[in-house]
């Protein structure tokens, strides 16, 4: 491992956060470990999503527009990144740590005899040995995995967790050749958004999360999405909300959920079982409002609020619009 | 159709984890192994597709761990698999998803199979690259995340969620399908099935049936665990009670402004 390939992923040019923040981050290991940072950015819109990454501090966005991609299931994505692993040379690849990410991942890590490093969250690189921190078990431990030096290495990465900042030298865009004889056979018939073009919960800065003290739907809409709005984050849930049907599971944070690690987490109406803490306990500020001065979320918030949440949450929202104003 | 459903035995999720300082490892003792809950909408979905494909169609489950976890099996046969197949060696301690992944191919490429449905994640150190690993060894088609699934002459046809939504896709088989939570709860194992289960073959690998030419365990991983450790704790904070909506919604405001956060 000596350069960094960072796989862009995105949907008609439209990416994560997490994407420029491994653009950055590969910067800081590619110098590390003596090489250079790549980029690949795979499909319809590519080029597009090119040119905004060759603002960060990459050496070359490589580029393959290539309808086939976005046509078959990750064949070809697992095909592209591992030709482009080849003509990089030894590197560490860099892959998001999405339900897709973690697809491509695995693949790579047979297909390119790698070892990885999941959900990574910080990396100390010492001697061309790169040590991936970890947090596991919902964040109770964390561990610290050394890829041993090899020709290829793999981490997937926690979204939020390195900070992105364009800068550097212009990188150097240049197409990627399709990998020769290859034929897929795994067709993607129908691909459907259900996103409502909101902020995905595990890439939100900021999570408004509510639970079984809302008492209902409505207040999701009616208070919560207001103050995420104004806070700039997303919508979150308990199991209990998911549960009762109030929310979709795809809201749901916490150990059968989604794990969620905003620099703010506001917690409204949730009591804070363990099931739900493992979910959200490596958040960076953690504010709650309840009604129960005992309620167990206050023993891991920086601040409980006791008080009625339907009173609290739209003043608080003014608060921050006319701050913003 | 011969269906196999890969499950891994692990420490009951629900009880308190703990690792052994000496050997880095998650301490087994004291704590009931379980199927990894994921898994177990895996085995839904394999005994789902069995009975609507009818008969003639099997459901193996493939497991791999120490063997004292062996009749652990029991559980997945009791809910509806035909048979298990167990594959257990000392030299299989300490492996990574490479080598994982590696030795669980070896062993299905032998007992074969139309379909192999694996569980998204696992509950213990989990990566969730196992499954992709397992597919590129194999070099099947890998069909992530389903919720619904069919299989209509000879294909295999998937409603899968993704990121932002959710697929369609259909492919060949054999294949490799992992399921979401939202595939179905998985069932519970009825009387009958517990004293049938009983009766079902469990049969045991170990690495000489394999034939492997690479090294597995500590001695074939390429990650190393150097260190864990929890996190440091959190302080409990502030607790401030509220009069009216306004005075709390200034209490979060003021904190949120001193963080930097507004």
């Amino acid at each position: 491992m000596k350069n960094v390939i960072v796989y862009a992923e995105h949907r008609n040019g439209q990416t994560g956060k997490v994407t420029f923040e491994m653009a950055t981050e590969a910067r800081k290991l590619a110098g590390a470990l003596g090489g250079q940072a790549h980029a690949v950015v795979l499909g319809a819109g590519a080029p597009a999503l090119a040119s905004t990454l060759a603002t960060y501090p990459l050496d070359v966005v490589h580029v393959a527009e290539d309808s086939e991609v976005d046509a078959f299931l990750l064949d070809p994505v697992v095909d592209y990144l591992a030709a482009a692993a080849t003509a990089v040379g030894p590197a560490l690849l860099l892959i998001p740590n999405t339900l897709s990410g973690r697809d491509v991942a695995g693949r790579l890590v047979a297909r390119l005899n790698a070892g990885i490093g999941a959900d990574v969250t910080d990396f100390k690189v010492e001697g061309g040995r790169v040590e991936c921190v970890s947090p596991k078990m919902g964040g109770a431990l964390i561990t610290v995995c050394a890829i041993e030096p090899a020709d290829y290495g793999i981490a997937t990465i926690r979204p939020n967790a390195f900070s992105a900042a364009p800068g550097g030298a212009e990188a150097n865009v240049r197409s990627l050749e399709k990998p020769p004889g290859k034929h897929y056979a795994t067709a993607i018939e129908q691909d459907v958004e259900e996103g409502t073009g909101e902020l995905a919960l595990e890439e939100a800065p900021v999570v408004v999360a509510g639970g079984r003290g809302l008492g209902g739907p409505e207040p999701f809409e009616t208070l919560l999405k207001p103050l995420a709005r104004a806070l700039g984050g997303a919508v979150g849930a308990s199991r209990a909300a998911a549960d009762a049907g109030w929310v979709p599971y795809s809201l749901q944070i916490g150990q059968t959920g989604k794990t969620v690690t905003p620099n703010l987490y506001v917690a409204v109406g949730i009591s804070g079982a363990i099931q739900h803490k493992v979910g959200m306990r490596s958040a960076g500020t953690i504010v709650s409002i309840n009604k129960d001065a005992t309620a167990a979320i206050g023993d891991f918030s920086d601040l409980l609020v006791v008080g009625d949440a339907f009173q609290i949450v739209p003043e608080l929202t003014k608060l921050i619009e006319a701050a913003k104003a | 159709m011969k269906i196999v459903v890969t499950v891994k035995l692990v420490p009951d999720p629900n009880a308190q984890k703990r690792i052994d300082p000496a050997t880095k490892r998650l301490v087994r003792s004291g704590v009931e192994t379980v199927l990894n809950p994921y898994d177990e909408y895996a085995l839904e979905a394999a005994l789902q597709l069995k009975e609507r494909a009818g008969d003639g169609t099997t459901v193996t489950v493939f497991s791999m761990g120490p063997e004292a976890l062996r009749e652990t099996l029991r559980k997945a046969l009791a809910m509806g698999a035909d048979e298990a197949v167990f594959l257990s060696d000392p030299a299989l301690e300490g492996s990574d998803v490479w080598t994982t992944a590696y030795a669980m191919a070896k062993a299905l490429e032998k007992s074969g199979f139309d379909l192999l449905v694996v569980g998204g994640l696992t509950d213990d150190g989990s990566t969730g690259a196992v499954p992709g690993a397992l597919a590129e060894h194999l070099r099947l088609p890998c069909v992530t995340n389903a919720r619904k699934a069919e299989i209509a002459d000879g294909k295999l046809r998937v409603e899968r969620e993704t990121d932002g939504g959710y697929q369609v896709v259909s492919g060949p088989l054999p294949a490799l399908l992992t399921t979401a939570l939202t595939f179905g709860e998985p069932r519970y194992a009825s009387l009958k099935g517990i004293m049938g289960a009983k009766k079902k073959t469990i049969t045991t690998l170990t690495l000489a049936d394999l034939g492997l030419d690479r090294a597995v365990g500590t001695e074939g991983s390429k990650i190393k665990l150097e260190s864990f450790a929890p996190p440091p704790p959190r302080e409990k904070g502030r607790v401030v009670e509220a009069s009216d909506g306004a005075s709390g919604a200034r209490t979060i405001f003021d904190f949120l402004r001193e963080k930097k956060l507004v």
